[in-house]
């Protein structure tokens, strides 16, 4: 089970309303490579992975949960007090006219959330290398948010999202590496 | 609705803290005979109890299962109240 902690993982302070910057961090929140198909993706895939990677598939997935309750914190600070017109002009008024100022899971180019941004192989080393990839990806998208984005507060809590990604893929490696040794002693007996 | 800079201060401690035994579990879960790291995490949790507690006793729970003391019933230890992590 999991208990709700009344805190984010680290602090997201925004600096002014921004719907447009609101819009691209649409795509680490609903995206492809974003939080919402990373915590799904560990989380569902930690079932029929060996015993000696469950806690990492777990603990990892968890924290992505709580990086996700970070976007949604952005976007919603970045939106609650902008008027439809300004949503529009940010290319949220389609979103606007079906979820008002809610959140919703979608990308940046307002697609929403599938399943099928996921995979879960039943195959521990083709699962880790999605796992290893998909941190890559998400990592890519960070630099990408930051290089676009000139919120100061926004730019502080994305780069801290980025290195956990880099630690995240780094983690995910080693687990590689440790099943490797174990298939490997395997053989030898 | 903003608490007040001390509140968010304390808070931030708590994050730090928190965040540290997240950072030494995982790595923990890879580094399983690392006593070393083993022995911060220790530490750590211990710091992360803490200063939890610092912060519930002056400003109310932080999880369901957060336990309350005397002091934090007097100042209206309560969970459903504004603000949530959101609104800060």
């Amino acid at each position: 089970m999991w208990v709700y902690e009344k805190k984010l993982l680290y602090p997201v302070e925004v600096t002014t309303c921004n719907p447009m910057l609101a819009r691209y961090l649409m795509e680490q929140y609903g995206g492809a490579d974003g939080e919402l198909a990373a915590a799904l993706r560990y989380m569902n895939q930690r079932y029929t992975v060996p015993d000696k990677v469950i806690g990492l598939l777990t603990d990892i997935s968890t924290e992505e949960f709580s990086h996700l309750e970070m976007l949604a914190t952005m976007i919603y600070k970045l939106t609650k007090d902008a008027t439809p017109d300004q949503l529009e002009k940010a290319g949220l008024g389609a979103h606007f006219v079906n979820h008002g100022h809610s959140l919703f899971y979608e990308n940046a180019g307002g697609v929403p959330f599938t399943a099928t941004y996921i995979q879960s192989k039943g195959d521990p080393i083709a699962d880790l290398y999605e796992d290893i990839a998909a941190e890559e990806k998400a990592r890519a998208t960070y630099q990408w948010l930051i290089d676009i984005s000139d919120d100061p507060g926004i730019n502080d809590a994305l780069a801290f999202l980025r290195e956990r990604e880099n630690i995240h893929s780094l983690r995910f490696r080693e687990a590689v590496e440790l099943l490797k040794d174990e298939r490997d002693r395997k053989k030898i007996f | 609705m903003k608490g007040s800079e001390e509140e968010w201060n304390m808070l931030k401690k708590v994050q730090q803290m928190d965040f540290v035994v997240v950072e030494l579990t995982l790595y923990l879960d890879t580094h399983s005979n690392d006593e070393e790291a083993r022995r911060q995490w220790r530490e750590a949790i211990k710091v992360a109890a803490n200063v939890r507690k610092q912060y519930e006793m002056n400003y109310g729970p932080l999880s369901l299962t957060s336990v309350p003391s005397k002091q934090a019933i007097d100042v209206g230890w309560q969970w459903n109240s504004t603000p949530w992590p959101w609104q800060r």
